[in-house]
C-alpha cells in the first residue's frame, strides 16, 4: 500500500513538468498584454516598453520559462500578481482555505442529498418518490448556478434576509454558495447512486440475501449499498476535484473570496504569475484526489487489491 | 454489520474535515486580527448599524457615533498608489486617503486643495504654487514644497517604473523656491498644466514611504504606501474582500474632517448582487449599476439614484489605411444613418446623451457642434453620390461585454440600411486592445474614450494626433491631418484661456465635420444609495467622492 502510493507520487512529477510548460505556453501566447489590460491607454508607448521589459516580457520565451521555474522550484517563488501586486502563494494558500470550506460543505450537502434520495429512489422504484426526485435532478442539473444562486439570494437574503446576500466572514455566509453548489451535484449523485442501487440490485447475491431471510434493511444496508458506492465515491471524488478547483460561477455571484474568482480574475487580466500558479495547483489537486479515490476503493471493497 | 461501521466512519471523517476546515479558516482570521486588532469587529459592527438603519430607522444614535459606511465596487483596486494607477475604482478608493495640489469638482472646474494658490507665467512655460501651510500626513509628517518636488521627481522618472510617469512627463523642472512655494516648470509651453495637477495621480505622498523604498527594494508602494494628507487613513487592503479606511483625525481641514469612521470598499463584481446588497442593507451605496437595474432601483422608496454624464464618449471608430473611408461622402453618411437617439433609448434604457464632439461637455474646453441628424434618406443619397453607392462590406470589433456588443449590433443594423453590410466580432477587451495595437486588419471598432486630465488636450491628442497611431496609443484608424497636429501645439501653447479654448472650439469643429469616427453617446454614470447616506457625489470622470458622507 504504501509502495504504491509512493510510486503513484512520484508519478506525479514528469506529469506536472509538462503542465508547467503547457499552463506557461498557454497563458503566453494567448493574445493580450497583462500592462496593456491593466493600464489601457493612458500609459503611452515607452512607459509601456520599459515596463514589458522590467517584467522580463521582451525575452524569448524559452528565457521566461526558465526564469519561471527557477524562481518556483528554486526559490519557492511563484511570483506577484499583477493585478494587485500581491505574492501569489501568499494569496493561493489565503484564497485555498475558503474555497477548501465552501467545497467541503457542498460535499457535505450533495452526498447527504444525493445519496439518500439516490437510495430511496431505487428501492421505491416508479413510486411517486421516485418521479419527484428524478424530475427535481433533472431540472437542479438544468438550471444555471448563476440564476439559481441569484434566486436564492433573493429569496433567503433580500426577501426573507435569513442570511447575508454575499462576501464571507462568518460561516452564515456559506450557507447561500454551498447550497448553490451542493445542488448540482447532488442532482448527478442522485442518478448514480440511483442506477447504480437498481444494477446492484439485480444481482444475484442480492437474491440470495433476500432468499434466505434477511431484513429488507439489511440487505440495503451490508450487500446493496457496499457494492453500489464504489462508482458514486468515484463520481463524487472527480466532483470534488472540479470544485476544488474553485466554483468560477458561485464565487463569482457571492462574491466568495475563493480560488475561482481569482482565477476569473486572472485570466481577464493576463495574470501570468496567478493563472499560472493555479493551473498548477488545480492539476495536483486532481491527482491527489484521484489517488484519495483509488484508496478509498479498497477500503469499500476489500477485494480490490493495490498493485 | 462491518459495513455500517465503515459507513458511518465515512461519514464522520468528512464531518470531521469539514470542521477542521472551518476551524482552518477561523485560524486565519485569528492571525489577521491580531495584525490589525480593530476590524473584524468593526465590519461587524457595521452590518449592526446598517439593520439599524433598515429597521429602526435609528438615526440619531448615528450621527454621534459617525457611523461606518460599505460601499460596493464593480472590481478590486489595482494599486494604493495614484502615482500607479490608471482605473477609476483605485481612484475612488485612493481619493479618501491622498489630495493633490488641486482637485476637480463636481463640474471639472479646478479647485485649489493643498495649494492655497497658483499662477502662470506669462509664456504658459511655469506655474508657480502657493503652498498651504500645517499640513500633516497621515504618518505625521509636514507638507511642504520640498515634498511636492521629491514626488513629481519620483513619479516621472522612469526608472521607477509608475503608470503615471509619462502623464508627467511635460514636466523639465520642479522648482523649490521657498517652504511653502514651488514652481513646476515645463519643457514646452503647457496651458493645461493646472488640469494634470489637478488630477487624481498627482497626489502627495508621505516622503517617508519614498525612504522605505530606497532602503528596501521589495516594499511594496502598491500595496502598502498610502501614505497621503486626505480625510482617511489606510487600515487594511484583503484582496477580493475589502479595503478598509478608517477617520483620520489630524486632518488640515477642519470643517471638512470626515463625518464617518470608517469606510469599507467591497469589490463585488455581479451587478445583480450589488444590487441585491444595496437592498438588503448590507452595502450603503454601489456603482456603476447596470441601466437596467437603474429603472428598477429608480421606483424603490429607500434608495436614491444619482445619474449624471460620465466624460465617455463611445464612438466607431474606421481605419483610414482602408480606402472605403477615404470619402467624406461616406463617413458622414454612415454618423447619419444611425439614431442616436434610439441607441441611447433602447440600448442604454435612456441614461445617456448624443455625442455632439468628440470630447464630452464635462471636460475642459468642449464646445458642441451641430449633431448628424437620423437621416437614412440623406445618408443614402451622400452614398449615392460616393465612390460606393452600392455599400461596402465591413467589419466591426467591439469588446464582448454586454454593453459594447449591444451598441455594436445595433450599429450594425443601421448601417445595413445605407447597404453597410457589418459583421460583427466580440473580441474579449485584452486582445481587442492587442489587435488594434497591432494596426493590422482594422476595419471598424468600437471605441470608448474618457480624458484623465478632464481638459480637451488629452481628450484629443491621443485619438487624433498623428503621432499617436499604432503601435502608439490610441490612434488604432491611422487618422492623419497634419493641421490637428498644428492646432495641438498651439492651445497648449497658448497661456490666455479665452484664446486656447477658440484653439480648442476649432479643433473640434474640424474633427467633428471631418467625421473620423462615427459619433455614438456619452453614458451617464449612475449610483445608487442608502436613502441616509449624504454627503456623496460623483465626478464626471466616474469616480466617487465620499469624503463627506454622512448617515443623516
Amino acid at each position: 500500500m504504501l509502495n504504491f502510493i509512493l510510486r503513484r507520487l512520484l508519478g506525479m512529477i514528469p506529469i506536472l513538468l509538462i503542465i508547467t510548460i503547457i499552463a506557461f505556453l498557454f497563458v503566453h501566447l494567448t493574445p493580450g498584454d497583462p500592462i496593456r489590460i491593466m493600464y489601457g491607454a493612458e500609459i503611452d508607448q515607452e512607459t509601456y516598453q520599459q515596463m514589458r521589459e522590467s517584467e522580463g516580457f521582451n525575452d524569448p520565451l524559452i528565457v521566461q520559462y526558465g526564469r519561471y521555474m527557477y524562481n518556483m522550484t528554486i526559490q519557492g517563488d511563484f511570483g506577484q500578481s499583477y493585478r494587485t501586486r500581491s505574492d501569489v502563494s501568499d494569496e493561493v494558500l489565503r484564497r485555498f482555505n475558503y474555497t477548501f470550506v465552501l467545497t467541503i460543505l457542498s460535499m457535505f450537502w450533495a452526498i447527504l442529498i444525493g445519496v439518500t434520495v439516490g437510495i430511496i429512489s431505487a428501492t421505491k422504484r416508479n413510486s411517486l418518490v421516485d418521479r419527484v426526485g428524478m424530475i427535481s435532478t433533472i431540472t437542479a442539473l438544468s438550471i444555471p448556478e448563476f440564476w439559481f444562486g441569484l434566486m436564492m439570494m433573493q429569496v433567503f437574503a433580500v426577501q426573507l434576509g435569513w442570511f447575508p446576500t454575499s462576501g464571507s466572514g462568518t460561516w452564515i455566509h456559506l450557507i447561500l454558495p454551498s447550497l448553490t453548489l451542493g445542488f448540482g451535484v447532488a442532482a448527478t449523485i442522485v442518478r448514480f447512486t440511483r442506477s447504480s442501487v437498481l444494477e446492484v440490485l439485480r444481482e444475484d447475491y442480492v437474491r440470495t440475501a433476500r432468499a434466505k431471510g434477511q431484513k429488507e434493511s439489511v440487505v440495503i444496508w451490508s450487500h446493496v449499498l457496499r457494492n453500489a458506492l464504489i462508482p458514486v465515491v468515484t463520481m463524487a471524488g472527480l466532483q470534488f476535484g472540479f470544485l476544488i478547483g474553485g466554483a468560477v460561477v458561485v464565487e463569482q455571484v457571492f462574491a466568495w473570496p475563493g480560488l475561482g474568482s481569482y482565477l476569473i480574475d486572472g485570466i481577464l487580466t493576463r495574470d501570468y504569475p496567478v493563472i499560472q500558479a493555479l493551473i498548477l495547483l488545480f492539476s495536483l489537486q486532481f491527482l491527489i484526489i484521484n489517488l484519495l479515490v483509488d484508496i478509498s476503493y479498497g477500503f469499500l471493497n476489500p477485494q480490490i487489491r493495490y498493485e | 454489520m462491518g459495513i455500517h461501521k465503515k459507513i458511518w466512519f465515512i461519514m464522520l471523517l468528512a464531518f470531521v474535515l469539514f470542521l477542521a476546515a472551518c476551524q482552518g479558516n477561523n485560524d486565519v482570521n485569528e492571525t489577521d486580527d491580531n495584525e490589525t486588532p480593530d476590524e473584524t469587529i468593526d465590519t461587524e459592527e457595521n452590518a449592526g448599524n446598517n439593520e439599524d438603519d433598515m429597521n429602526d430607522g435609528n438615526n440619531e444614535e448615528e450621527a454621534d457615533h459617525g457611523g461606518e459606511v460599505t460601499v460596493g465596487i464593480e472590481a478590486e483596486p489595482t494599486s494604493m498608489d495614484p502615482q500607479n494607477t490608471t482605473d477609476g475604482n483605485s481612484a475612488t478608493v485612493q481619493s479618501t486617503m491622498f489630495e493633490g495640489l488641486l482637485r476637480f469638482d463636481e463640474d471639472m472646474s479646478i479647485v485649489p486643495v493643498l495649494a492655497e494658490d497658483y499662477d502662470y507665467s506669462e509664456d504658459a512655460t511655469e506655474v508657480t504654487f502657493t503652498l498651504r501651510e500645517g499640513v500633516t500626513f497621515h504618518d505625521g509628517t509636514e507638507f511642504d514644497a520640498n515634498v511636492v518636488k521629491e514626488n513629481l521627481d519620483y513619479v516621472r522618472d522612469s526608472d521607477n517604473g509608475l503608470a503615471r510617469s509619462s502623464f508627467f512627463s511635460f514636466i523639465d523642472e520642479v522648482i523649490v523656491d521657498d517652504d511653502f512655494t514651488v514652481t513646476v516648470r515645463a519643457e514646452e509651453p503647457n496651458s493645461a498644466m493646472a488640469s494634470y495637477m489637478a488630477h487624481s495621480s498627482a497626489a502627495m505622498k508621505s516622503l517617508e514611504e519614498y525612504e522605505k523604498k530606497n532602503e528596501d527594494e521589495d516594499y511594496n508602494l502598491d500595496r502598502e504606501g498610502a501614505v497621503g494628507t486626505g480625510p482617511f487613513q489606510f487600515v487594511e487592503w484583503r484582496d477580493s474582500e475589502h479595503v478598509i479606511v478608517e477617520k483620520f483625525d489630524g486632518y488640515w481641514n477642519e470643517e471638512e474632517l470626515a463625518r464617518v469612521d470608517q469606510i469599507t470598499f467591497r469589490p463585488v463584481q455581479e451587478a445583480s448582487t450589488r444590487v441585491n446588497m444595496l437592498q438588503t442593507g448590507e452595502v450603503d451605496l454601489i456603482f456603476p449599476i447596470p441601466t437596467l437595474n437603474a429603472g428598477e432601483l429608480e421606483q424603490e422608496d429607500d434608495i436614491d439614484l444619482y445619474t449624471g454624464p460620465t466624460t465617455d464618449v463611445f464612438y466607431i471608430g474606421m481605419n483610414f489605411e482602408n480606402e472605403k473611408y477615404h470619402d467624406l461622402d461616406v463617413r458622414q453618411a454612415m454618423n447619419h444613418a444611425i439614431d442616436k437617439d434610439g441607441l441611447i433609448a433602447q440600448v442604454l434604457d435612456g441614461y445617456g446623451t448624443i455625442a455632439d464632439s468628440a470630447i464630452a461637455p464635462n471636460v475642459y474646453g468642449y464646445s458642441g457642434q451641430p449633431i448628424y441628424e437620423y437621416d437614412v434618406a440623406g445618408a443614402q443619397e451622400l452614398m449615392d453620390g460616393s465612390g460606393q453607392p452600392d455599400g461596402f462590406e465591413a467589419t466591426l470589433w467591439t469588446r464582448n461585454n454586454t454593453e459594447f456588443i449591444s451598441v455594436a449590433e445595433y450599429a450594425a443594423i443601421q448601417l445595413e440600411e445605407i447597404g453597410i453590410d457589418v459583421e460583427v466580432q466580440a473580441y474579449e477587451a485584452g486582445t481587442l486592445f492587442d489587435m488594434l495595437d497591432e494596426g493590422d486588419g482594422t476595419d471598424l471598432w468600437i471605441g470608448r474614450w474618457s480624458p484623465g486630465t478632464g481638459e480637451a488636450d488629452y481628450g484629443l491628442r491621443p485619438n487624433f494626433a498623428s503621432d499617436r497611431v499604432p503601435p502608439n496609443f490610441n490612434n488604432s484608424g491611422f487618422y492623419i491631418n497634419e493641421e490637428l497636429d498644428e492646432l495641438f501645439d498651439e492651445a497648449l501653447a497658448t497661456p490666455d484661456e479665452d484664446e486656447a479654448l477658440d484653439i480648442y472650439a476649432d479643433i473640434q469643429q474640424r474633427i467633428y465635420e471631418d467625421a473620423p469616427w462615427v459619433f455614438l453617446h456619452i453614458p451617464d454614470a449612475i449610483i445608487a444609495k442608502n436613502q441616509n447616506l449624504e454627503g456623496v457625489y460623483v465626478l464626471p470622470s466616474g469616480a466617487v467622492n465620499l469624503n463627506l458622507a454622512e448617515f443623516r
